[in-house]
């Protein structure tokens, strides 16, 4: 049995002379989605020296292989480019609407390139069963992403869904992220935020993407009645386990602070002394008086880990206040309360910022004394004033080593330029030595290892696995906290196309997206000697038992090399 | 002998070893075996009043402590099992 999906294409876009076409989706790239075929069109359509602001960048949204099918939460979307913020290749993963309105459509990626001559356009791309055309948009210019999104309800189908920066990404600010609808009430609540993606958005003028499948059904598979049987089953086991992120993301406080890695007061303790404030239990008990509660951020998912966080006159204030967002805006910055970790979350999203990034940066200008420990109405008026060009707030939206240029400050926790979130490296070496070595730099979804009683003989393996199992899950429009293992992916793929996928073939495809992404940071420049933290991190310890980060170079190294599959590669489940 | 499997986060005491035989005995007696053999591992699971941690699950067998119930009898052949969430967001 062979088949599956067919006439599938991918939509360029060029901004310089405005126009769209569609070209054949080649059937050899069948089994690439998501991150691994951002990769490689990168790799092999973006010059990776070129300036991620200019006309020559190219960014790359593309769903992952399984979305737009009835697999259960596998409607992510990969968004990826030339960093600003790293100058290697970034791919952020959201969830919402836009991934499987795409691949229904048939459309596996949309490539952006060019720049318009007049900084000072905007664009809309407007995508359906009828084509694609790109739409003046200037009227949008500087809207924040939720009235952008509002009127954007208006004026297309109830059926779309919409991409789209706010002002962080057209002032290009490196920290900037694309928000992406979820499906209640379509609001610009998820976010592809990592590595100042929003930025490249907004450089190319484009304002917003929307996409409305109309009535178009779901994809169907080559082995119908086995990819049924498959969802059903996968669906069956999930709900039938511990369904541990069914309060969020935000319930793991506790746990992370507990095993000093819940930051506090710009990383220089792993602990809080407000953890039970910033707890996502309060988050949950506050359902009850104020309304709220947990939702699916896209149809079909069944993890439904995303929590509606209403204020205290009972009206919607933000979602999904997640973990790292609490972790980084919160503790990080010594905020003691969740409620105003929201108004900030909001805040972020409304002006497309990542909040990793975002908090991080903060912390660092108030570990200079720019600003005080815990004032959280300092940060709001802070990000409010983004817009009008405040020197601190452009420091803040340009991420945690702009603003340790403001400041001249010496602790300044990153790696390539990107700020390191909640998962410390120094209680979790093996996590650190992902964030060494990761074509994506201090990005927890790239290869979360949450085990601090791994040796160091054990660092290149746990990391290497870490990164294959995720760089395939975030390929696949899985979510990882669906916590899919590759044989999973490998079945549900084997169903879609009607043929047998290999553990050796599943193996391949993630270790062919590290190579890419590895050989484009090549190309642009990056060494072996790029492949560290920041100083902070192996000077400054903490813990119960303080610790640094003082992970050897050859182990760091070794990560790098190809490892021979062992049987637990195809049992590991995704983690991010 | 009973087993407890213990997931990622909670192997730092342990240094990495994931299942650990224990004797016969109630889930306190259990802790306080790990407890003796790993400094460090009872307090990631109980309070210092000995109450388990709201945040942590305990399994037995597939089927969910209850919360109170940490003087049940671990059996021969009986598996104990923490469950973690962990994820970023």
């Amino acid at each position: 049995m062979s088949g599956g999906p067919t006439g599938d294409r991918i939509l360029y876009v060029d901004m310089t002379a405005q126009t769209t076409r569609f070209e054949p989706f080649p059937e050899a790239w069948k089994l690439l989605g998501g991150r691994a075929l951002s990769a490689k069109i990168l790799l092999e359509q973006c010059d990776p020296t070129c300036d991620p602001l200019g006309p020559d960048n190219v960014l790359v949204m593309a769903p992952g292989v399984l979305s737009g099918t009835a697999a259960p939460t596998s409607g992510r979307i990969s968004i990826g480019g030339k960093s600003p913020l790293t100058n290697g290749i970034k791919e952020a993963n959201s969830g919402g609407q836009p991934g499987q309105h795409l691949m229904k459509l048939g459309i596996r990626a949309v490539v952006v390139k060019g720049q318009p001559q007049d900084p000072a356009k905007r664009f809309g791309l407007e995508v359906n069963a009828e084509g694609a055309k790109l739409v003046p948009a200037d009227q949008y210019a500087l809207r924040w992403n939720y009235a952008l999104c509002e009127e954007l309800a208006t004026r297309y189908p109830k059926t779309a869904s919409f991409m789209s920066c706010g002002p962080a990404g057209e002032l290009r600010m490196r920290g900037a992220s694309v928000g992406c609808t979820d499906q209640d009430n379509r609001y610009p609540a998820r976010h592809a935020a990592r590595g100042g993606l929003g930025a490249v958005m907004g450089s190319k003028g484009l304002k917003y993407v929307a996409i409305d499948p109309g009535r178009t059904g779901v994809r169907q598979a080559a082995d119908r009645k086995g990819f049924g049987e498959l969802c059903k089953n996968y669906t069956k086991s999930y709900q039938a386990g511990p369904q541990m992120f069914k309060t969020g993301t935000s319930s793991v406080v506790p746990i992370a602070n507990m095993l000093h890695t819940f930051p506090y007061k710009n990383r220089t303790s792993g602990q809080s002394p407000d953890a039970a404030t910033l707890d996502g239990a309060r988050i949950v008990e506050s359902f009850s008086t104020r309304g709220g509660g947990m939702h699916n951020c896209m149809t079909g998912c069944i993890v439904q880990c995303s929590n509606i966080v209403h204020g205290a006159d009972g009206k919607y204030v933000t979602s999904a206040l997640e973990f790292e967002t609490l972790t980084l805006l919160g503790a990080n910055c010594a905020v003691k309360s969740w409620e105003d970790v929201a108004d900030l979350d909001r805040l972020c999203d409304e002006l497309g910022l990542d909040t990793i990034e975002t908090g991080a940066a903060i912390g660092v200008l108030m570990d200079a004394g720019v600003l005080e420990w815990g004032d959280a109405e300092a940060m709001k008026a802070l990000l409010r004033r983004l817009p009008e060009g405040d020197e601190r707030a452009k420091a803040v939206g340009n991420g945690v080593v702009a603003a340790g240029k403001l400041t001249g400050h010496h602790r300044v926790p990153h790696a390539r330029g990107q700020a390191i979130p909640a998962w410390d490296p120094r209680p979790l070496k093996a996590t650190g030595v992902t964030y060494c070595t990761s074509p994506m730099g201090a990005d927890h979804t790239a290869g979360l290892i949450v085990n601090p009683g791994l040796q160091p003989a054990q660092f290149a393996w746990e990391s290497q696995k870490a990164q294959l199992v995720n760089a395939v899950c975030d390929s696949s429009g899985f979510c990882q906290f669906l916590q899919p293992n590759l044989d999973d992916i490998r079945n549900f793929y084997g169903a879609l196309y009607g043929t047998e996928v290999s553990r050796e073939t599943i193996h391949d495809l993630g270790w062919q997206c590290l190579a890419d992404e590895w050989e484009f940071n090549k190309r642009a420049g990056f060494t072996d000697a790029d492949d560290r933290l920041a100083d902070c991190m192996s000077q400054d310890p903490i813990g119960a038992v303080p610790t640094v980060f003082d992970v050897s170079p050859d182990i760091i190294q070794a990560t790098k090399q190809r490892m021979p599959a062992r049987d637990d590669l195809f049992s590991a489940k995704a983690t991010g | 002998m009973p087993t407890f499997v213990i997931p990622a986060p909670y192997q730092g005491p342990t240094r990495a070893v994931g299942r650990v035989d224990v004797a016969p005995g109630s889930v306190r007696a259990c802790l306080d075996e790990m407890e003796r053999r790993f400094p460090g591992f009872r307090q990631q699971v109980v309070t210092g009043t000995g109450a388990l941690h709201r945040f942590v699950k305990l399994f037995v067998n597939g089927e969910q402590l209850d919360r109170g119930d940490l003087e049940r009898k671990l059996e021969e052949g009986d598996e104990i099992e923490i469950v973690a969430a962990i994820a970023g967001g």
